[in-house]
């Protein structure tokens, strides 16, 4: 038999499939990947250490650029840890309000995580479709916080702003049409015979791997493990509402991208119930809070179910007006521990599926 | 069956093919901005007081100001704001207890030269001696304060 010899392939940190500045240091045989070595770091900014210098309000704004898809998700982690260190309630109306628009801003991830899916097996027709929808939910959030993506929409203890008039039934019509878009990207993506052949039975993921590696979000629902914060820990008004988790079951590329899917179904429902219940609900959507806000001195851990799956917020004060330490659990970080195993034995156009089923944004994995 | 994935395909593209385009012909046409849209910042020189809120508040020390004393008040001179810096949050905005400082739905802010990329919304120069107006005002200030002052002896000597 002919001798191989194995090589490297630097895969990124510029490849368009790789979704941002990320390396994957692939070791080859022939065609066949005997290993696969994350680097990550060059997107790394500093935040947790920038927090450390402003005060727990000016920290807001630097949450956003972790996973700037899923930002007011980002902003609802980190406010809701600063408000359980400080013992604040949270009026009603700004929990809803935080409810909606996190929803909203789950839905805006997921569609852009289902069309870049499309174009990273070859469809682009399924990137375009999916940025339609995407557009409309932005200028929703657009109108309510003023910014597009990285939005600084929460405060430590509410919201910045109440709805404007008209919004909420805005946002509920375009919640009757989402359905029939959700059937559109059914019918042209996850029909797909190219797509299905493709992701159906790649980087496997068992329910024992994934609990080991401590995965979460889609990717650990995908092999059939029931955790979802919202339902397993309910936070915020998350109890208030009906919904389902939805599951898969070979813990695939095509059940981590259905389970996205399954998700938004889920996400409208939640959007759905918030604005049918929020209108009985009129007053004021700040807590009192002092402007020179000092949290007690002491350590909080809270984790909140963002689009890529368990965000956690570990915030130390010693009594100042600036956090003592602020540390991330980003998902997407913790998510792509796993890429090495999920990887080894397939071919290389593979690695691009698998990478993208993980849904990975490198503000959050780089931090 | 073979080939049904993409007559599936190409049914979603003959359908969006006959449906209204979005495509709009900037900058000839352009998109209307929500109320609340996070534009260039637009500062009213009147209304300011030179509290310094606006740049306690922000998480970048992006706004720089400078001002001169005139009487026993503060004179606004330079409101500089370096715009590379600035993350659009709007904490400054929120800050501002004289609604001085708001955004705009001015969204075009490029520069040719990195020199002009700081956004100067205040330039002047102090003037030496505060307004006549004022100047005018204080004095009658003062008299009815004393006025107001001998009224309440003279009732408090009644009383004793």
């Amino acid at each position: 038999m002919l001798k191989t010899q194995t090589f490297s392939l630097n895969f990124g940190p510029q490849h368009p499939a790789t979704h941002g500045v990320f390396q994957i240091l692939l070791t080859l045989d022939g065609e066949t990947i005997v290993k696969a070595e994350p680097i990550c770091g060059y997107l790394h900014r500093g935040i947790e250490k920038l927090a450390e210098a402003r005060t727990y309000t000016q920290v807001i704004p630097y949450t956003d650029r972790l996973d700037y898809l899923a930002a007011m998700l980002m902003n609802m982690g980190y406010v809701q840890a600063v408000e359980k260190l400080a013992q604040i309630e949270v009026p009603e109306r700004a929990e809803y309000l935080r409810v909606i628009t996190g929803e909203l801003s789950r839905l805006t991830s997921h569609v852009l995580t289902t069309g870049v899916y499309a174009l990273d097996i070859g469809g682009i027709t399924g990137f375009f479709l999916c940025f339609r929808e995407r557009e409309k939910m932005m200028d929703l959030l657009e109108e309510i916080s003023g910014s597009r993506m990285t939005v600084s929409y929460m405060r430590i203890g509410g919201v910045a702003d109440d709805a404007p008039e008209g919004w909420l039934d805005k946002v509920d019509k375009f919640m009757d049409e989402m359905p029939g878009y959700i059937d559109e990207y059914d019918a042209l993506i996850t029909g797909n015979e190219i797509f299905q052949a493709r992701t159906k039975h790649v980087g496997v993921l068992t329910q024992e791997q994934a609990i080991s590696y401590s995965l979460s979000g889609p990717v650990l629902r995908s092999t059939g493990v029931n955790y979802d914060l919202r339902k397993a820990h309910p936070y915020s008004i998350y109890d208030r509402f009906d919904f389902e988790v939805p599951l898969g079951e070979r813990g695939d590329c095509f059940d981590r991208y259905r389970c996205r899917v399954l998700e938004m179904r889920q996400s409208l429902r939640i959007i759905k119930q918030a604005i049918e219940q929020i209108k009985e609900i009129d007053g004021p959507i700040m807590a009192k809070v002092p402007k020179m806000f000092k949290p007690p001195k002491g350590e909080v851990y809270h984790e909140i179910e963002s689009s890529k799956g368990i965000l956690g917020y570990s915030v130390v004060s010693d009594g100042s007006n600036k956090p003592y330490r602020v540390h991330v659990r980003r998902p997407s970080f913790i998510n792509l521990g796993y890429i090495d195993e999920m990887c080894r034995g397939w071919k290389v156009a593979d690695v691009v599926a698998i990478l993208g089923s993980i849904d990975i944004v490198l503000g959050e994995v780089d931090c | 069956m073979f080939g049904r994935g993409l007559l599936k395909g190409l049914q979603v593209t003959w359908k969006e093919f006959w449906t209204p385009k979005f495509t709009v012909q900037y900058p000839e046409e352009k998109h209307p901005v929500p109320a609340r849209f996070h534009g260039r910042f637009v500062l009213d020189a009147d209304k300011c007081i030179a509290c310094n809120l606006c740049a306690n508040a922000c998480p970048n020390r992006v706004i720089n100001i400078v001002t001169a004393k005139v009487g026993t008040k503060k004179y606004l001179t330079n409101y500089v704001m370096n715009i590379q810096y600035c993350l659009f949050c709007g904490l400054c905005v929120e800050a501002c207890n004289k609604d001085a400082i708001h955004f705009s739905d001015d969204f075009g802010m490029t520069q040719y030269f990195y020199k002009n990329i700081p956004l100067v919304l205040v330039d002047r120069v102090a003037p030496e001696a505060p307004p006549e107006d004022a100047e005018s005002k204080a004095p009658a200030d003062a008299t009815d304060k004393a006025a107001k002052k001998t009224a309440a002896a003279k009732a408090k000597g009644t009383e004793g």
